[in-house]
């Protein structure tokens, strides 16, 4: 649905030009929610921009949905736009006109008859949950609502794809759960697909099929959310991941605890996060185990669990304890001390 | 009073009228030319969606030039052009041409300096609909810009009345003149503290007017 083919976007600067985005191919399949991490300065933005081409790419080209963004005259992006609905950080919605109107205009001035508008509107704005807020004004509208109406505003095109810069970002927890959810419903019931930018792992773990993550303008990591969640490979994922869950123990502690026996972070996937692995360990090897630290998190396609353990006892013993986890499908990584 | 009244009235209203007509019919033409050149300037600024160096720097120029020359001289300078537009240097006539090329640079920039005021965010967020420039310039920023548009509005309604006060030395009337002419070349001090007096409602009026409409447009 969404094809980014080797993109790169340089900026000039006094200090020489800056590639913000470096040689990125990103595919997001129809129906799919895709997310973007990356830190302050990564690139997000300019990459989302590019899909919509609001930013034009030096080089690379867009697709979407079979059509080639790149390869367009001006007037024929403009028409493509339409069908490429885009969400911001900041809502971006008009101070002086209502929730109505805000929804209403682009209706208007993309030249739908009245019936049409009002049809929409009322519907988008249902859908949304502001049905009974059409009559005021942003300012007299709570962070997340002011996103509910830009949402209805992106909706009312109808269109195939929803781009969402940073839509949770200046929002409180809870309203981001609220807005994600509402992200999903539409995922899921009108068939959009969406590809997001964000700077929160939570983001990415609620509701992302894939994730890229980028770092200086370029892909460091590229995957499905569940194997980036249970076997992250570059640093930076590494660090997003620290963000999210207790993963984190300090390295003299590690290597204290690293005098006798050895720290081992193990990782659950779905069914084998249910089993009581653990206890079979414990019966079948001479070992201890001590839970250092553990959680469980909830993906959008399932459910992984971590446990970092302490292991007490010979170390062919652990040896074979850690063999025993691998077969039962659990992923073991040792934790480096200092 | 009755008495100055009565011998007055009939000459400060003419007076009034004059002025009135002065600042109405220059600011329809300033509007007519400010406005455009106002979004113009800001669309062939760097960045903005006609992009256009030479015409931003060129039209910069033009309303610096203007902006530069107090009125009074300006007056004289343009009086050949003046001649050749409308064929009379004098008269309410003859002031109008110099009124509106003194104010349509100054709504020019004031214009300029509301729609930049406008959140760049909203306009994105227009562009990714795939909506036409000229529609967001129309629709969105002139609409946003609005409550401050009003403010420039009322301040160049002012500065255009206090100008008329010198649209008397080429014969053109109105209350500047009135104060001018009789209240200092013939020492009538009433008639100047009369003339002073009603400038002052005006101005208070117009600027209240203006906060008032802005005020209401305004919903943040």
């Amino acid at each position: 649905m969404i094809k980014l083919d080797n993109i790169t976007k340089i900026f000039p600067s006094k200090n020489g030009d800056v590639a913000a985005v470096n040689n990125v191919s990103l595919h997001v399949e129809k129906g799919e929610i895709h997310g973007v991490i990356g830190y302050s300065g990564a690139g997000k933005s300019t990459l989302i921009r590019l899909v919509n081409l609001l930013e034009k790419p030096n080089s690379g080209t867009v697709t979407i949905n079979g059509t080639e963004l790149t390869a367009l005259s001006n007037e024929n992006l403009r028409k493509t736009r339409q069908k490429i609905g885009m969400i911001f950080q900041h809502f971006n919605l008009m101070k002086t006109a209502t929730v109505y109107e805000n929804v209403a205009t682009p209706l208007k001035l993309l030249g739908y008859n009245k019936e049409e508008v009002k049809k929409r509107v009322e519907k988008y704005l249902e859908i949304v949950d502001l049905g009974d807020r059409k009559n005021n004004y942003p300012s007299q509208l709570s962070g997340g609502q002011k996103q509910r109406v830009a949402i209805a505003r992106a909706l009312s095109q109808e269109p195939e794809i929803l781009l969402s810069d940073e839509a949770t970002s200046a929002l409180d927890p809870e309203t981001t759960n609220s807005i994600l959810d509402l992200l999903l419903k539409i995922n899921e019931e009108l068939g959009i697909t969406i590809l997001l930018i964000t700077h929160e792992m939570s983001v990415i773990q609620k509701i992302c099929d894939g994730v890229t993550v980028l770092e200086n303008g370029e892909i460091v990591e590229q995957r499905s959310t569940i194997e980036l969640f249970t076997d992250p490979r570059h640093k930076t994922t590494k660090r997003f991941l620290d963000t999210i869950s207790q993963r984190k123990l300090s390295a003299s502690l590690i290597s204290q605890l690293k005098l006798n026996g050895t720290v081992t972070s193990l990782t659950f996937i779905g069914e084998s996060a249910g089993e009581p692995l653990l206890a079979q360990v414990i019966e079948k090897f001479n070992v201890k185990p001590n839970i250092l630290t553990a959680n469980i998190m909830e993906l959008k396609n399932g459910i992984v669990g971590n446990l970092i353990l302490h292991l007490i006892g010979e170390p062919e013993q652990i040896n074979a304890s850690l063999k025993f986890l691998n077969e039962q499908g659990v992923a073991t990584e040792e934790v480096e001390g200092e | 009073m009755g008495n100055f009244i009565e011998q007055w009235l009939p000459i400060i209203g003419q007076a009034v009228m004059e002025t009135f007509q002065m600042v109405i019919i220059s600011l329809f033409f300033a509007i007519l030319i400010g406005v455009p050149l106002g979004i113009l300037v800001v669309l062939t600024r760097p960045g903005q969606s006609l992009e256009n160096k030479f015409v931003y720097q060129f039209l910069n120029l033009v309303i610096n030039i203007v902006r530069s020359i107090p009125f009074i001289i300006l007056l004289f300078f343009i009086l050949p052009f003046t001649k050749f537009l409308v064929g009379t240097t004098i008269g309410v006539q003859g002031v109008i041409v110099p009124l509106v090329i003194y104010t349509a640079p100054y709504l020019a920039r004031l214009l300029e300096s509301s729609l930049l005021e406008v959140d760049s965010g909203i306009i994105e967020a227009y562009k990714a609909m795939g909506i036409k420039t000229h529609k967001i310039i129309w629709s969105v920023m002139l609409r946003e810009a609005r409550p401050s548009i009003i403010l420039g509005l009322t301040i160049v309604t002012i500065s255009l009345i206090g100008a008329t006060a010198m649209a008397g030395l080429v014969g053109a009337g109105g209350l500047g003149d009135l104060a001018y002419r009789f209240g200092h070349l013939r020492y009538e001090v009433d008639v100047m503290y009369a003339t002073v007096f009603i400038l002052i409602i005006l101005v208070q009026g117009i600027q209240s007017l203006g906060n008032r409409i802005a005020a209401r447009l305004k919903k943040d």
